[in-house]
C-alpha cells in the first residue's frame, strides 16, 4: 500500500512538472507574474513528491518488501543496512529516480535562492528545469518503473551486484549525478539569458558557485569511481578509458573549460557566445552520457542491460534538448558578437583561449575514442575496441599542454604583455624546472613522457610559488605584517583566485601520482603454489597458504602471503577469490599494502578447483596515493571557493548598457 | 534568422550524424562477438599434440566427421562433461570416419597432463599454444564443442558442457546423421 503511495506521488510529480512547463510560458505570454508563482509552487511540490516516492522506496528496502520487482532485483535480506539503502541506485530504474530527485532538488534550491535576486531568470529556469524533469519522470513511469510489483512474491531478493557492495560504490553514483545534474542550473541560466536577451555577465556571476559545485561533485565522483575500479575490480589501475568513464569525463572536460572561460567574460566581456556554447555543450554531454550509460550501446565494464525501447526514448529526449538548446543559441548568437578584439596573442585572454582550445581537443580525442567502436559497428566494419595506447598517444600531449598553461594563464597580464614582463615572470620557473628535471634524470627517470611531465609540473609549481610570494609580500607591506599574515590578507581579498590556485596545486600533485604510478608500475603474473616465493622490486612475497573462506553471502578462497623486505617480514596480505552464492557471481578481492605513498597490490584472479595453486597478480604502484591526495586538494580548493565570503564593497556595475534587458517589458514581476 | 553561417551547418550536421549513429547503435549488441561460424568451412589447424611429440593437422581428416572440444584443466564445467566426452569417443571409436580431438586452451602443460591422468582419457589432444585456434573458432570460454562434417564444414557448436540432454542431442541428432551422410 505504501509503495502505491510512493508510485502515486511520483505520478502527481509528473503532472506538476508538466504544469511547471506550462505556467511560466503563460506567464511570459500574458505578462502576468502570478503564473510564475504557480510554476514555482509546482516545482517545489514536485521536489516534495519525488522525495516522498524515494523515501518510501528506501523504506521498502529496509523492510525487505520483495514484492517490488526492482527491490527484488537489487537487494537481499542478508545485505547489511548500508547496502540495502544503496540498492536504490544499484540498477537502472532506481538510478533514474535518483537522477530525477537530484534534478528537482537543484531546481527547488535554485528557485528559492535566486527568486528575489534573479526575477527575470525565474520563469525560464522553471521552464527549462521542468522540461528536463518531465522527460525523466516520463521515462521512469512509463518505461522503467521502480515501483512495479511482482506476483508471486519472492521469498528473498536476487542480491545487489557484489561489485557494488563497496563503500566507494555507495557514494560514487550520487556524486556523479550531483555533478551531471548540477550543470543543469548554469545551463538553465544560460538558456534564460538567450531567451530573455539579458546577455550581460550577470548569469555567469549568479551561477559561478553552482557550476563549481557541480564540477566538484563530478570530480569527486570520477575519482571515487577510479578508486573503486582500482581495488574492487582488481584492475590495478584507476583509469581504463572505459566508455562509461569517458561519459563522465567528457562533461568534466567541458565544465572545466567553461569555469575558465567565464573569467574572461567577467573581466573582459569577451567569449560571450563561446561561454553559452560551452555550458550548453557541457549539459548536453551530461545528457548524452546518461544516454550512453543507460541505453547500453557501448561495451563496458558497466554492463547495464540494453533495452532499445528505453534507449529510443532517451535518445528522442536528448535530441529534443540538443535541438532546443543549440537551435536557440544559433538564432540568438548574432546579437552577441563581442565588440572587443583581442589586443595581443601574448596576454591572459589568449592563454585562456588556448586553455579552451586544449580542453576541446581533449574532449574531441575522448569523444572519438569512445564512439569509434560504435561507428565501426554501425557501418558494419569489423569489431574494434579503442584502448589505452590510443589515448596515451593522443591525450597525453594535450594534457601536458594544459598543465603548462596552468603556469602561464594565471600570471600573464590581461590585454598585453611585454617581453620584459614575460622574462620577469617565467625565467625563474623555467630554470627551476630545468634544474629539477635534470635532477630526476640523474636519479634515473629516463622515460621521455615522465621527464616532460615533471618539467611542466615544476615549471607550474615555481610560477605558483613566485606568485604567492609576490602577493604575500605586497599585502605584508601594505598591512605592515609578516608574509604569512600577508598571504592570508591576499586570500581574504581575492579568495576566488587563491582557491583556484589551490585547485591547480591539487592537479599538480595528481599529475605526479599519475606519472609515477602508471609509467613506473611493475607487474608480475604467475601461477603459485603454497610455499613458493616471488620477488618484485624490493619486496619478496611468499605464498604461505591457500585455503577456503566463507562470508555471510559468499564463499571463496583466500591466499596468505608473507611479505618480506630486506629479509624482514613486513606484513601479511590476504587476497581473495569470492563467489557470491545468491547472485552466482565471482569477484576478486584485492589485498593492498601501503608503502610510502605507493601500493603493493595483490590479487588472485583464478584458483585451481582443487585449491592446489592460484594465478597471482602482483603490482607495485609507486606514488599512487598522490592521485587521490591531489583529488582531495582539488576538492578542498573547490569547497573554499564555494563557501568563500562575498566581499562587502562590491564594485558597481561598470557596464550598464549590457545590463538593460531588451525585452524587459515582457518580464513578469513576482508578487512576493 | 537571417542566414546560415558556416558553424551552424557544421554543428547541425554533427548533431544529426551523432543522433543517427546513436539510433543505429541501439539495435546492435555491443557484447556480440563475430557471428558464429556454423555452416562455414572449419579453419585449418596444425598444432602440437599434448601427449605425444607430434603435430596434428585437421586437413588430414577431410572426409571424416570431426569433433573438437576446447577445454582446460582449470575449468570446472569441463570436469563435469569429461565422462560424456569419453562416452562419445567410446561410442564411435570403431567407426573409421570419426575422429575427436581435445584442444587444450590457456593452460599449463603439466596441469593438463595431470588432469587427463586423473579423469581418464581415450582420445587425442592438441595444445592451443598462442590462443590462435580459439580465436579462429571464435571461442570465448571453455568448454565449447564443435562438430565438423565430412566436407570440412562446421555444422554444430555447443557452448558450455556436453552432458545429459545435450549429450544425447549431439550424439543422436548431430554426429550420427553426419556419419550417415555420403562422403
Amino acid at each position: 500500500m505504501l509503495v502505491e503511495l510512493g508510485h502515486f506521488s511520483v505520478v502527481i510529480a509528473l503532472v506538476l512538472s508538466f504544469a511547471g512547463i506550462i505556467t511560466p510560458l503563460i506567464g511570459l505570454k500574458t505578462r502576468n507574474a502570478t503564473w510564475v508563482v504557480v510554476g514555482r509552487r509546482a516545482v517545489l511540490s514536485t521536489f516534495v513528491l519525488i522525495t516522498i516516492g524515494m523515501f518510501i522506496l528506501i523504506y521498502s528496502y529496509l523492510v525487505e518488501d520483495y514484492s517490488v520487482k526492482y527491490i527484488y532485483a537489487t537487494s537481499n535480506s542478508k545485505l547489511p543496512i548500508f547496502y540495502k539503502v544503496a540498492g536504490l541506485w544499484g540498477g537502472h530504474e532506481g538510478s533514474l529516480l535518483l537522477w530525477a530527485w537530484i534534478l528537482s532538488l537543484y531546481c527547488a534550491l535554485a528557485t528559492l535562492i535566486h527568486w528575489k535576486s534573479q526575477p527575470v531568470v525565474m520563469p525560464y529556469l522553471i521552464l527549462i528545469e521542468s522540461i528536463v524533469l518531465t522527460g525523466f519522470l516520463m521515462l521512469i513511469l512509463f518505461l522503467s518503473n521502480p515501483f512495479e510489483r511482482i506476483f508471486p512474491v519472492p521469498l528473498d531478493g536476487k542480491d545487489l551486484n557484489p561489485l557494488l557492495q563497496d563503500p566507494a560504490m555507495v557514494v560514487h553514483p550520487p556524486l556523479l549525478y550531483l555533478g551531471y545534474v548540477g550543470l543543469s542550473i548554469p545551463f538553465s541560466f544560460a538558456m534564460a539569458a538567450l531567451f530573455s536577451g539579458r546577455l550581460g555577465e550577470e548569469w555567469l556571476k549568479a551561477t559561478q558557485r553552482w557550476t563549481i559545485f557541480a564540477w566538484l561533485c563530478l570530480t569527486c565522483g570520477i575519482l571515487m569511481g577510479g578508486y573503486w575500479a582500482y581495488y574492487e575490480l582488481g584492475w590495478g589501475g584507476y583509469w581504463g578509458w572505459d566508455p562509461v568513464e569517458n561519459a563522465a569525463f567528457m562533461p568534466w572536460l567541458v565544465a572545466t573549460a567553461f569555469l575558465h572561460s567565464t573569467m574572461v567574460q567577467e573581466k573582459r566581456k569577451m567569449f560571450k557566445v563561446w561561454n553559452l556554447f560551452l555550458i550548453i555543450l557541457a549539459f548536453s554531454l551530461s545528457l548524452i552520457g546518461t544516454f550512453l550509460v543507460r541505453s547500453g550501446i557501448l561495451s563496458s565494464v558497466h554492463s547495464f542491460a540494453a533495452d532499445p525501447g528505453r534507449g529510443v526514448f532517451i535518445l528522442g529526449f536528448v535530441t529534443f534538448m540538443l535541438v532546443l538548446s543549440f537551435g536557440t543559441l544559433m538564432i540568438r548568437a548574432p546579437k552577441l558578437r563581442s565588440q572587443i578584439k583581442m589586443d595581443s596573442m601574448v596576454s591572459r585572454e589568449s592563454a585562456f583561449l588556448f586553455n579552451n582550445l586544449f580542453f576541446l581537443v581533449a574532449l574531441a580525442t575522448v569523444f572519438v575514442g569512445t564512439l569509434y567502436p560504435l561507428a565501426m559497428e554501425v557501418l558494419e566494419f569489423q569489431k574494434v575496441s579503442v584502448g589505452a595506447p590510443y589515448y596515451n598517444a593522443v591525450f597525453m600531449p594535450v594534457a601536458l599542454g594544459l598543465i603548462f598553461l596552468m603556469g602561464v594563464g594565471p600570471y600573464i597580464p590581461w590585454r598585453k604583455s611585454s617581453s620584459e614582463n614575460l622574462k620577469k615572470l617565467f625565467v625563474i620557473p623555467m630554470l627551476f624546472s630545468l634544474g629539477m628535471t635534470g635532477l630526476f634524470f640523474v636519479a634515473g627517470v629516463r622515460k621521455p613522457y615522465a621527464l616532460a611531465g615533471l618539467a611542466v609540473v615544476f615549471f607550474v609549481l615555481a610560477a605558483i610559488f613566485l606568485d604567492f610570494n609576490k602577493l604575500a609580500s605586497f599585502w605584508a607591506k601594505r598591512e605592515k605584517s609578516n608574509r604569512f599574515q600577508g598571504f592570508f590578507s591576499a586570500y581574504r581579498n581575492n579568495p576566488r583566485r587563491i582557491t583556484g590556485i589551490i585547485i591547480h596545486i591539487g592537479v599538480l600533485v595528481m599529475v605526479v601520482g599519475i606519472i609515477f604510478s602508471s609509467m613506473y608500475q611493475t607487474e608480475k603474473i604467475l601461477i603459485m603454489k603454497p610455499g613458493e616465493e616471488v620477488n618484485l622490486q624490493a619486496f619478496q612475497l611468499r605464498m604461505a597458504n591457500l585455503y577456503g573462506v566463507k562470508g555471510v553471502n559468499w564463499t571463496g578462497q583466500e591466499a596468505l602471503f608473507d611479505v618480506y623486505k630486506e629479509g624482514q617480514i613486513i606484513t601479511q596480505m590476504h587476497p581473495q577469490k569470492r563467489f557470491y552464492t545468491v547472485s552466482q557471481t565471482p569477484t576478486t578481492e584485492t589485498a593492498i599494502y601501503q608503502t610510502k605513498m605507493g601500493h603493493l597490490f595483490v590479487t588472485i584472479p583464478e584458483v585451481a578447483p582443487d585449491g592446489s595453486w592460484a594465478r597471482v597478480r602482483i603490482l607495485h604502484n609507486p606514488l599512487v596515493l598522490w592521485v587521490w591526495y591531489g583529488g582531495g586538494i582539488m576538492a578542498i580548493g573547490a569547497f573554499m571557493n564555494i563557501f568563500r565570503r562575498v566581499r562587502k564593497n562590491r564594485m558597481p556595475v561598470t557596464d550598464p548598457a549590457g545590463m538593460v534587458p531588451e525585452v524587459s517589458a515582457n518580464i513578469p514581476q513576482p508578487t512576493r | 534568422m537571417k542566414r546560415f553561417e558556416t558553424w551552424h551547418i557544421f554543428l547541425l550536421a554533427g548533431l544529426l550524424a551523432l543522433v543517427v549513429l546513436f539510433y543505429k547503435g541501439l539495435w546492435g549488441d555491443p557484447t556480440a562477438l563475430p557471428p558464429v561460424i556454423i555452416s562455414k568451412p572449419a579453419p585449418d589447424i596444425t598444432a602440437p599434440a599434448l601427449l605425444e611429440a607430434k603435430n596434428i593437422s585437421l586437413k588430414a581428416h577431410l572426409g571424416k566427421v570431426v569433433v573438437l572440444n576446447f577445454w582446460a584443466s582449470w575449468c570446472l564445467e569441463c570436469k563435469e562433461e569429461h565422462r560424456f566426452l569419453l562416452a562419445i569417443q567410446k561410442r564411435f571409436e570403431n567407426n573409421p570416419d570419426f575422429v575427436m580431438y581435445g584442444v587444450n586452451y590457456q593452460d599449463q602443460e603439466k596441469l593438463a597432463k595431470e588432469y587427463l591422468q586423473i579423469h581418464g582419457n581415450n582420445f587425442e589432444h592438441m595444445v592451443d599454444e598462442k590462443g590462435k585456434i580459439s580465436i579462429d573458432y571464435g571461442v570465448y570460454g571453455v568448454p565449447e564443442t564443435f562438430v565438423i562434417d565430412r566436407k570440412g564444414i562446421i555444422r554444430h557448436k555447443q557452448i558450455g558442457p556436453v552432458f545429459g540432454d545435450v549429450y544425447s542431442n549431439i550424439v543422436e541428432n548431430v554426429i550420427e546423421p553426419l556419419l550417415n551422410e555420403p562422403a
